[in-house]
């Protein structure tokens, strides 16, 4: 016990000099990269004039650490992201209000993929060198190799235009569809406290597709460390211990695969962090209308306060997931805590 | 963040630890030079790659890649048009071969720069010292940002050029190397052969270059071969959304995305085929590299 409050000490103290390298690193993405942003969102026609307040209203006229000095004051007494380039609404107003959608999509996601990914892992150690296993390396050879933005395309080819099980892979309900109640922002979640239960069908309907798009995309990590971990795991004593005094190989392998709890954890954490930003073509591709949509938006708009603020955000969302991480992952594994 | 990657590393199973001798990146470029059977995935994906490269470059194309039939829009795949049109009247066949001379040159030079900084950082990193501690820590704190959309940021704040993209490739790739490269270097230093070389009085850093980094080759190439699979991706998804590459320049991203507007109204080819190109560029890449690291005794099976 003793061991683990220090691991977890150690790590917490480690938060404030993290946070602070995630403010510069935001901070310098947009004023220390070679090229003038001004330059580029004026275009080549503009006067010097009209560049010159471009630059003014960025604040890029001043120098480099007078900049930096008011971005961090900025940030930490007015608790501001700056305000949106294009719309002039507040960059953390922009955020808030699409983040609910985002991490929907994200939980919905990768849930999906923890499951077939998780699933194919267990049942290619359990036939190892058979049918299954071939067809579920089959299956991972293929997901992997297909970036997301394209299988969720064939998606939509197949299911929505031949088959006719999706509806229009436009936004997450039907155009004509009253959205529900704004409670949290979250649409499936806000039909489920309107109690709009024909909402929710319509609302589960169109985040199909997305959602097996990233499914099958992140479920090679979870069926390969599956399988790597349960391969080992069914040769080992303790499984054929139990295997000896008689329990089914259903209980078995569900024994079995609590060796590989730590390593889907940790995959899970690491994704989840990386999606926040990383879901963003699929959110595109699907118009879903989350954080990571708009930000793709920024960057062809060159809408330079909204990209930086969602560097930042999106920065220290991954740090706060990799610490809930670590602290699940001490408590999973009483080991971790000697290193 | 250092103690969930140093578990994800221990749930990997553990491969032998002392090497038997240095040149194994030559037995692999041997093997491909001599297209031995013995080693048909690694042939075959090799062979693919370099037959897109050569016919993006040399092969005669049926129509200009870069110049629409205004006249004919969207047809579907026929006689004249092998893969169809897309709606502004380009050949996709010949936008399919001609974007890998755009494509494939990016992702191996970015591929290429994340080695050429990697393995001197990683080298470097593996000397027992406060500077090697400090770089790994840098490290944890770089990789824990959602590197592909910095690299996304990056290309679109710094303008689109063939530059940028390979900068951010090589940004986003990186960190693999460096951690590669120390974890094996680590590995090395403890064998018997380093031994033999500093006792008959080799200095440290001819140590390092002679017998270290060498044998740390054949795992790098085959992480090489990932690491341009992923760049594959970065440059089709960075063009796919405008940032990368511009029409009417051919890129597969660009293709794609050109065809995603037609895709959920029934024509699939415009973005069908060159997504179908992009598939088994990856898959020869992962090939390469499940080749290379059955070659050098590290496969996990």
């Amino acid at each position: 016990m003793r061991y683990r409050t220090g691991a977890i000490a150690k790590r917490l103290l480690f938060i404030p000099i993290a946070v602070f390298i995630v403010i510069t690193l935001a901070f310098g993405l947009v004023n220390l990269t070679p090229g003038d942003p001004a330059l580029v969102i004026a275009g080549d026609l503009a006067a010097d004039e009209q560049v010159a307040a471009i630059r003014a209203e960025l604040g890029t006229d001043k120098p480099v650490p007078q900049r930096y000095a008011a971005y961090v004051r900025e940030l930490f007494t007015e608790r501001s992201l700056g305000t949106s380039f294009f719309t002039k609404r507040p960059v953390w107003d922009e955020i808030t209000q699409r983040f609910p959608d985002t991490l929907e999509l994200v939980v919905l996601g990768l849930l999906g993929a923890v499951i077939y990914g998780s699933l194919l892992g267990t049942l290619s150690s359990y036939f190892r060198r058979r049918w299954p296993d071939s067809l579920s390396r089959l299956s991972v050879t293929i997901t992997q190799s297909i970036p997301d933005f394209f299988m969720g395309l064939l998606l939509i080819y197949v299911i929505f235009y031949i088959i006719g099980w999706a509806p229009a892979p436009v936004g997450r309900i039907g155009l004509l569809d009253r959205p529900p109640e704004r409670v949290t922002g979250a649409v499936i979640l806000d039909t489920l406290i309107a109690r709009d239960w024909g909402l929710l069908k319509t609302a589960f309907h169109h985040a199909m597709l997305p959602v097996v798009t990233l499914a099958l995309f992140y479920s090679s990590h979870f069926a390969k460390t599956t399988r790597a971990v349960l391969s080992r795991a069914l040769k080992s004593d303790q499984v054929e211990f139990a295997r000896a005094c008689g329990l089914s190989e259903l209980r078995v392998v569900g024994y079995a695969f609590r060796e590989a709890r730590t390593p889907v954890v940790t995959y899970i954490g690491i994704l989840f962090a990386a999606l926040f930003g990383g879901a963003a073509i699929v959110e595109t591709v699907f118009a879903w209308g989350g954080m990571g949509q708009w930000a793709i938006d920024a960057m062809l708009k060159l809408d330079v306060p909204a990209i930086q603020g969602f560097i930042l955000v999106v920065g220290l969302l991954t740090l706060l997931v990799y610490l809930i991480l670590d602290l699940i992952v001490v408590a999973l594994d009483p080991r971790v805590s000697y290193e | 963040m250092s103690r969930a990657r140093l578990l994800l590393s221990r749930a990997r199973p553990e491969r032998a630890t002392t090497p038997e001798g240095p040149g194994r990146a030559r037995q692999v470029l041997r093997t491909l030079a001599t297209g031995a059977l013995a080693h048909k995935g690694l042939t075959v994906g090799f062979v693919v790659i370099l037959l897109i490269l050569v016919a993006g470059f040399f092969a005669p194309l049926p129509h200009d890649p870069i110049q629409p039939n205004p006249e004919s829009t969207l047809k579907s795949p026929d006689g004249e048009f092998w893969f169809g049109t897309d709606r502004f009247g380009f050949d996709v066949f010949s936008r399919v071969f001609a974007s890998a001379r755009l494509d494939l040159p990016i992702a191996l030079a970015g591929t290429l720069l994340s080695i050429a900084v990697g393995i001197p950082v990683g080298l470097v990193a593996s000397n027992k010292s406060r500077w090697s501690e400090r770089i790994m820590r840098g490290l944890d704190m770089f990789q824990s940002f959602p590197l592909l959309v910095l690299a996304f940021a990056i290309v679109a704040l710094t303008g689109n050029s063939l530059r940028n993209i390979i900068f951010a490739i090589a940004l986003v790739n990186v960190p693999r190397f460096i951690r590669l490269v120390r974890s094996e270097a680590l590995v090395l230093r403890e064998s018997r052969f380093i031994e033999a070389a500093t006792a008959i009085g080799a200095s440290r850093s001819r140590v390092m270059l002679r017998h270290v980094m060498p044998n740390t080759m054949g795992i790098v190439l085959a992480q090489a071969s990932l690491a341009a699979a992923h760049a594959i991706i970065v440059i089709a998804g960075l063009s796919f959304l405008g940032i990368g590459i511009t029409p009417p320049d051919a890129s597969w991203g660009v293709m794609i995305r050109v065809g995603s507007q037609n895709i959920a109204t029934g024509q699939w080819w415009v973005s069908f085929f060159p997504g179908a190109m992009v598939f088994v560029t990856i898959v020869a890449f992962n090939m390469v590299a499940d080749g290379v690291t059955r070659l050098i005794g590290r496969a996990e099976d």
